[in-house]
């Protein structure tokens, strides 16, 4: 029964059983697909179809219909810029600085010594806590003066005893300090993502390598790094689809929305109800991260020939 | 490829079936649902009715506003489900509902700035006509105001509040004062003998955010400035609006007797701080006792008092209110037995036991004076929380204040980081709220 459901027939082909087969797969998919469709695939096109109205929803004003005028708006915005300068900057320093530490704590995790399996299973535990919960545990660690993060700096002479930085007041310190919560927290995921990878690595090449005299580094530059690089690229792409996104945790650092472009969308659409210029914003960002996920497949496809 | 053109196909025939509606609905359409009369006396047997209400509550159900829904049930008979949450949470849980056209909520917790959202986005049903006027009249002044939006009453006042001035009478002592300062100006002078040895003169909750807005409009009319005029326009750059953040910005920059972490701090932040007794003198809402004075949460047992925020010059002193209300949705299935906890809350019953062991202060004028209410009062603070109230100050509470109020603290925080002049942003600051005025029409 189940032959002619996995894969799509033409029906002028089937036999009469197949076809009602087929029709029987399509009604028991039907209230799936609908309840799909009104969840997630009508508010979508619903959005873009609010990008172009004037609608602000709590202030009792007229609902326009303006055409690409919320996205033009939105060109001019300087706070759009402002957040989109500071969500790329948070993109690039945050991925690149968990890919670094990711790649040396996945080659460490891939050595084999005592309580290797401990370390492994401990490494999980930042990337499986709550953002918010990791935003609010490290806005304790941020509090200046007594913070600890302000007093380990002083201890290992980063900062002079007199200095005493606000790390949550403006903006380009929170951006850097949501990348240092970040980075704690994400490493891990870079971590398993990459030590799977390394795994899959005959351990061949690396004998090879050895016969031919190459050391650590050299091991690292032409075995390991060619190897990995596939599931490299698939790392950054996935990380930075979801750095780009940025949001909860800088609802607890500060009240700035133009730290970054979810937080701005988020305060259009719920704070202030400008229903139609948050949508915008957010049809905006979805066409950037559109770039990353084409990108992404085509790297799955690729891998997937390869192998 | 076929594939795709199927399903496309499908994605198209749906959106033709539900289509039509995907655009915003025109003010037409916003569905004036002829409005029920409620009746304050209600005759009618409501017993076994059940009501939802949202509100803010993180004591759970057996802490004071849990135990107080259980009194109401025994009193009317009717049932109430608590759908209790921080406060930061409130109001995305309630335009949440609103905006996916829910019914579950009868009742919600409503800040003061909220009231113009409230009445024009269609939240909240208008009370005017179902609160008789002589029980309007029972309110204080002060409350009542802060629930109105033009002519609607968006909710029945739930508690009184504003801002008040405490201080660490041991620190104050020690620098040789031994009252807290009149003037904004005899604070600053003690502020800089205060600052010493690890202790500031004062922290605020200076994190860009409302509290800052709060702080910044006590202190506007505390240097005899007007926020906004009576038309609605920002005036917040002129006059004592200007002097009000120059002062500010001196505090931070010049005198350096703020806690600088007061930029990064809200107000818990600053109770925090202020209980480890490093800092002389704050301003914060009600509710501070009996916290401060619990060997558990706090080094300052009884060193402590408060008082009137200081003025400066005509004023003798202003602070900012945070009063809040409770507003019965207008998609309410069940007006009638909601509208008689909003009856209930306006009581002795009520409000005696929330003073008592919530620390919320009363709405009806006429329980200052009770002997019982006198008699709960275990930190003889009532009466000076109470003056303060008489020099409360409302913020607008238009539909745009919370875009107004996001402008506006974006700006005053970079005066504060000294990245701009206070002239320079209280202006671009004003002109950008006049522009979102403008837009809004």
């Amino acid at each position: 029964m189940g032959r002619s459901i996995g894969k799509i027939v033409n029906p002028r082909f089937m036999g009469r059983k197949q076809r009602k087969d087929l029709l029987f797969a399509v009604v028991l998919l039907l209230p799936t697909f609908y309840i799909l469709f009104k969840t997630f695939l009508f508010p979508i096109y619903q959005s873009l179809v609010w990008s172009m109205y004037k609608y602000h929803m709590l202030d009792g004003s007229d609902v326009v219909f303006v055409g690409f005028g919320n996205f033009i708006a939105l060109f001019k915005n300087h706070d759009f810029w402002t957040a989109t300068y500071f969500t790329g900057y948070f993109t690039v320093i945050s991925t690149v600085a968990e890919l670094v530490l990711g790649l040396f704590s996945a080659l460490l995790l891939n050595q084999m010594f005592r309580g290797r399996v401990f370390f492994r299973m401990i490494i999980i535990i930042p990337w499986a806590m709550l953002t918010l919960v990791n935003g609010l545990l490290w806005k304790w660690i941020f509090q200046p003066g007594n913070g600890s993060f302000t007093i380990i700096l002083k201890k290992i002479h980063v900062l002079s005893a007199s200095e005493n930085p606000l790390w949550l007041a403006d903006a380009h310190n929170i951006i850097n300090s949501v990348v240092v919560a970040d980075v704690w927290k994400m490493t891990p995921f870079m971590t398993l993502l990459l030590l799977a990878g390394l795994q899959a690595i005959p351990s061949s090449l690396y004998e090879a390598a050895m016969m031919d005299g190459a050391g650590f580094w050299k091991k690292l530059w032409y075995v390991t790094i060619p190897q990995l690089f596939p599931i490299l690229m698939i790392a950054v792409v996935l990380r930075t689809i979801a750095a780009f996104r940025v949001y909860d945790i800088l609802t607890v650092f500060t009240g700035d929305p133009t730290t970054s472009i979810s937080y701005l969308t988020f305060n259009k659409a719920f704070r202030y109800f400008y229903l139609g210029e948050a949508s915008a914003m957010a049809w905006v960002s979805t066409a950037i991260i559109l770039v990353f996920i084409v990108l992404y497949i085509r790297l799955l496809k690729k891998n997937s020939h390869e192998v | 490829m076929k594939r795709g053109k199927v399903l496309f196909l499908i994605f198209l025939v749906f959106i033709l079936l539900t289509g039509c509606n995907a655009a915003p609905p025109t003010s037409g359409e916003k569905g004036e649902a002829k409005d029920e009369k409620l009746s304050w006396n209600n005759k009618k047997d409501l017993k076994g009715e059940e009501i939802t209400l949202l509100w803010v509550n993180t004591d759970g159900e057996n802490g004071p506003r849990g135990k107080i829904l259980k009194e109401f049930t025994k009193d009317t008979g009717i049932k109430v489900k608590e759908i209790a949450v921080d406060y930061n949470s409130l109001y995305n849980k309630i335009t949440t509902a609103v905006l996916s056209n829910s019914a579950d909520i009868d009742l919600a917790e409503m800040d003061t700035i909220w009231a113009g959202q409230f009445m024009e986005g269609n939240i909240a049903y208008d009370l005017a006509d179902s609160v008789p006027k002589d029980v309007q009249k029972k309110y204080t002044q002060s409350s009542l105001s802060s629930v109105m939006y033009k002519d609607h009453l968006v909710a029945v006042p739930f508690f009184s509040s504003t801002k008040h001035f405490y201080w660490n009478k041991e620190l104050l002592a020690k620098a040789g004062y031994n009252a807290p300062p009149k003037t904004w100006e005899e604070f600053r002078e003690m502020s800089k003998k205060l600052t010493k040895n690890g202790v500031y003169g004062s922290a605020w909750s200076w994190k860009q955010a409302e509290g800052l807005n709060c702080d910044f409009v006590s202190l506007v009319y505390g240097f005899g400035g007007k926020f906004f005029d009576e038309n609605g326009t920002p005036v917040f750059n002129k006059g004592g609006g200007l002097k009000a953040l120059q002062f500010m910005v001196d505090l931070t920059q010049k005198d350096k007797t703020v806690d600088p972490a007061s930029m990064q701090w809200s107000e818990d932040d600053v109770k925090n701080a202020f209980a480890t007794g490093k800092i002389a003198m704050m301003t914060n809402w009600e509710g501070m006792y009996p916290d401060l004075n619990d060997p558990s949460k706090s080094k300052v047992i009884n060193k402590t008092d408060v008082g009137l925020m200081p003025g400066n010059g005509d004023v003798e002193s202003a602070a900012v209110t945070g009063s809040e209300g409770i507003s019965l949705m207008k998609d309410s299935k069940h007006k009638q037995a909601a509208l008689q906890f909003l009856k209930w809350m306006s009581t002795k019953n009520f409000q005696l036991p929330m003073f008592e062991e919530d620390g919320m202060y009363p709405t009806l004028e006429g329980l200052y004076d009770d002997p019982d209410l006198k008699a709960a009062d275990k930190t003889k603070t009532v009466d000076k929380i109470m003056k303060q109230f008489q020099y409360g100050q409302n913020r607008p509470n238009a539909p745009g204040y919370v875009e107004w109020a996001d402008i506006l603290s974006a700006e005053i925080h970079e005066a504060l980081l000294g990245k701009k002049s206070p002239e320079d942003a209280l202006n671009t600051a004003a002109k950008s709220i006049e522009k979102a005025i403008e837009e809004a029409k």
